[in-house]
């Protein structure tokens, strides 16, 4: 094992956890989403304020 | 002669006549025939041909039938040759159902999660574990047997084809969907869980416990989610309990130390009931606070012989010592809550209980401790810093309350910004939508309109109009139509589309009818906790033993839809975000199947309500099928998903303004539930007043229950909490990449937040 390798030990094959709402409801992670719900999420644009909102 | 057939299975078992002729008799009868006339004689016929043509192999099952099908043709029996043909097509169902039950646990026995969908139906289930993959199977089980046996076989195939969806279909037998839990009346005098006695609680945190377990109790009677309609209201009482407690023993404490004596706590208690007596109060936190203060202090005088001045000192003390530790106690019990939500198991421990709570218009000081409370330890995050999943937190926003600036809960209200700008939750419910309105009696709560779970809401009663309150009712089942296939099939063609869209509306709400019918016979001892616990409005006048057929009729039958702009495009070529034209016509379908709702409610005298469908199940599951049947079509079958319910698609371009504007009125009509969302970029805690306009905005447009996503992501390594892209704005390391430990280090030096990372999590 190299010297480089022996300092990143902490936190290998951990994913960012990424917590976003399904349905109404919080999901932890979108591991668990089914797949048509994961294609509305990736296609999700978010919404400007630019216009007449107070 | 044969002496032998073949199974289906390929077994080979010995031949037996008497099956043919018992299996000609049923169909016989079945065709109105008088029994046994000419069976014999066809039987017979039968065996001849079987003789004549396996002389040297044994014949198939499926080779007799259709012998039996010619020769009862041949011999003029037409009728009862279809009776055959019918009961051999439903065995064949049952069958299959069998077959295609037996591959999906296959593959809930051996398929990884990650690479199955039907095992990701339900993103709160880990299908993974065995708990979860039990739950699944029972699933799998379940349906198939409903849909044989319990669907008429118009229901069936349109369930099956995708005409329509039944929601929780698996507990089609069963039980109903949800209940708003009216905790104040449950606790009053104690309940049972069904496991044991638990008393009547004496303090916040027994409050906020028994809360907890009064929506798992719950959830283990019911498929659907559990929701707490009054949880500021009903937490206010052990908060009160708490003070009181807290009055007592600072006070007690205090001549303590002053009169440098043990044990005063007799005197003190007695001092106490006669200022309660005399003052007709009790030590609350504001009411009646000056005169119980004046009396309690006089009492001292009287007692100890001490000067009034020592006296009054004593009793401030007291008090502001009882309500920092009631503030304290209040947010502990609410930080347990929480905890306890988002750990606690149900359902054979494969699930968290589904929760949701309503809460913000409690102006009395113990309710906004514990409204504030709930907030800050939601804030605060779970144990390393992680954000709630459970409960829902739906925050009742009404003018006069809380909406406007010199509100009682107007600091309330901002609070609540700040803590969903970070945690995405409260969601809010707008009490002051004229449809919201119509039903607020101010000083009753139970009026006071709240949601389950995603966005189920039960207000109205044709069944029973004295009772249109939230309290101890929910939805009963609801069952989602296939707006966009009906708007394919019409070709273009409006008209066409409403008929089909009436015929659809009478099959739904049949359905609906006949899941009722089995719900409405079981008993009460079906629902120990439910109804047993008088939790479901009226059941505490039923006897263990009685049918809950009458008081289930306060809950709702609601019809659902999905894909509005799916439909509104494959129609007339846009949708509704695109034009006011659209918006029209979108307006003009959900408001004509809102209208025959309405009519069904009154023709039948039961709560028939209109559902903006929340669609996790089933927004892949009709566009999968559609597009099997109809190919791509742009803009209608071109994505894998349809379109949340009236939503304007989540991939169209518009304003927060625009959209709720455009949404809004959908609210209106759909009186079983609704939301809107409105995406928001970038780390919104950073811009709560930004959050807040749009939460205004809903507000002002009408809308009635509206929540605000925008990205909350964390790093499980180094604690950080906020938008993360690629590279953690903390500790630098990308998704699944390691980090030194002297980095670490480093880094709590600076955060001393970050959790002690203990692997996988």
């Amino acid at each position: 094992m190299s010297a480089m390798q022996k300092q990143s030990t902490v936190g290998k094959d951990v994913s960012f956890e990424r917590i976003r709402r399904i349905t109404g409801y919080l999901v932890g992670t979108m591991d668990k989403w089914n797949d048509a719900k994961k294609a509305e999420e990736h296609d999700r644009v978010k919404h400007g304020l630019s216009c007449g909102c107070r | 002669m044969i002496t032998q057939v073949i199974k289906r299975d390929g077994r080979i078992v010995d031949f037996d006549g008497g099956k043919i002729l018992a299996a000609i008799e049923k169909s016989m009868e079945a065709a109105g025939h008088p029994a046994p006339q000419g069976a014999a004689a066809v039987a017979e016929a039968v065996t001849r041909r079987l003789n004549e043509t396996y002389q040297d192999t044994p014949p198939k099952i499926e080779e007799i039938q259709d012998i039996v099908e010619q020769e009862l043709m041949r011999m003029g029996f037409d009728e009862v040759a279809k009776q055959y043909i019918l009961y051999r097509a439903n065995r064949t169902r049952i069958r299959e159902a069998n077959t295609s039950l037996m591959k999906t646990i296959d593959e809930i026995t051996k398929v990884d999660a990650r690479q199955s969908d039907v095992k990701r139906d339900n993103a709160n289930i880990d299908g993974n574990t065995a708990m979860g993959s039990m739950l699944q199977i029972g699933t799998a089980g379940a349906k198939a047997y409903n849909e044989a046996y319990l669907l008429t076989p118009e229901q069936a195939k349109a369930y099956r084809e995708g005409d329509i969806h039944i929601h929780d279909f698996d507990f089609y037998s069963l039980t109903t969907t949800c209940t708003q839990i009216d905790i104040i009346n449950l606790f009053d005098g104690g309940f049972s869980t069904g496991h044991g006695f638990l008393r009547e609680p004496q303090s916040i945190q027994s409050y906020a416990a028994l809360a907890a377990i009064a929506i798992q109790s719950n959830q283990n009677d019911q498929h659907g989610g559990q929701s707490i309609p009054n949880f500021d209201y009903g937490m206010a009482l052990g908060v009160a309990k708490t003070f009181r407690k807290a009055y007592a023993n600072k006070l007690t404490e205090g001549v303590e130390d002053f009169l440098d004596t043990e044990d005063e706590k007799q005197s003190i208690d007695k001092i106490l009931a006669e200022a309660r007596e005399k003052t007709g109060f009790t030590a609350r936190l504001e009411k009646g606070a000056k005169e119980f203060d004046a009396a309690v202090a006089e009492g001292l005088c009287e007692q100890y012989k001490i000067p009034q001045e020592k006296a009054e000192r004593l009793v401030s003390v007291a008090r502001r010592r009882a309500v920092k530790k009631a503030d304290r106690d209040t947010y502990q019990a609410m930080e347990g809550f929480v905890h306890n939500l988002n750990t606690m198991h149900s359902r054979a421990g494969a699930q968290t209980p589904f929760s949701s709570i309503n809460y913000g218009t409690d102006t009395s000081p113990e309710g906004r401790m514990a409204i504030k409370n709930i907030l800050l330890a939601t804030d605060a995050g779970l144990g390393h810093g992680e954000t709630c999943i459970f409960p829902i937190h739906v925050f009742k926003v009404k003018e006069g309350v809380n909406y406007n600036e010199g509100d009682p809960n107007y600091d309330l209200f901002k609070l609540s910004c700040k803590v969903s700008a970070k945690r995405l939750f409260p969601n809010y419910i707008f009490l002051d939508a004229p449809f919201n309105l119509q039903y607020y009696k101010p000083g009753h709560p139970e009026t006071e309109v709240a949601t389950m779970g995603c966005r189920t809401r039960v207000m109205g009663n044709v069944y029973d109009p004295n009772r249109e309150i939230s309290y101890g009712r929910g939805n009963l089942s609801f069952t989602s139509i296939n707006l966009p296939r009906l708007a394919i099939e019409s070709n273009h063609d409006e008209k066409a589309f409403y008929q089909k869209l009436d015929k659809m509306l009478d099959l739904v709400a049949n359905q609906l009818l006949d899941r009722f019918e089995i719900q409405a016979s079981k008993r009460v001892y079906n629902f120990p906790f439910l109804m047993g616990q008088g939790v479901w409005l009226d059941s505490d006048k039923l006897g263990p033993n009685d049918e809950v057929r009458e008081v289930l009729k306060h809950g709702t039958l609601s019809i659902g839809f999905i894909g509005l702009a799916e439909t509104l495009t494959a129609l007339y070529g846009h949708h509704h975000g695109e034009s006011e034209e659209m918006q029209k016509k979108g307006l003009e379908i959900v408001g004509y199947m809102r209208d025959y709702c309405d009519r069904k409610s009154k023709e039948m005298k039961m709560n028939f309500t209109l559902l903006a469908t929340p669609a996790e199940g089933l927004s892949g599951r009709f566009i999968r099928m559609d597009k099997k049947r109809y190919g791509i079509i742009p803009g209608v079958t071109d994505r894998d998903y349809y379109t949340n319910s009236f939503h304007v698609p989540v991939w169209y371009n518009i304003s927060a303004f625009d959209k709720i504007r455009k949404e809004a009125p959908y609210h209106a009509l759909t009186n079983a539930g609704h939301i809107s969302y409105v995406e928001l970029d970038g780390d919104t805690s950073n811009n709560v007043d930004a959050f807040e306009s749009v939460v205004r905005c809903m507000h002002d447009a009408g809308i009635g229950y509206g929540s605000i996503n925008h990205p909350v992501d964390r790093d499980p390594v180094c604690g950080y909490v906020g938008v993360i892209g690629d590279v953690c704005p903390r500790c630098g390391r990308r998704d699944g990449e390691a980090i030194s430990p002297e980095k670490l280090a480093q880094l709590r030096k600076q955060y001393p937040d970050i959790p002690t990372f203990r692997g996988i999590e």
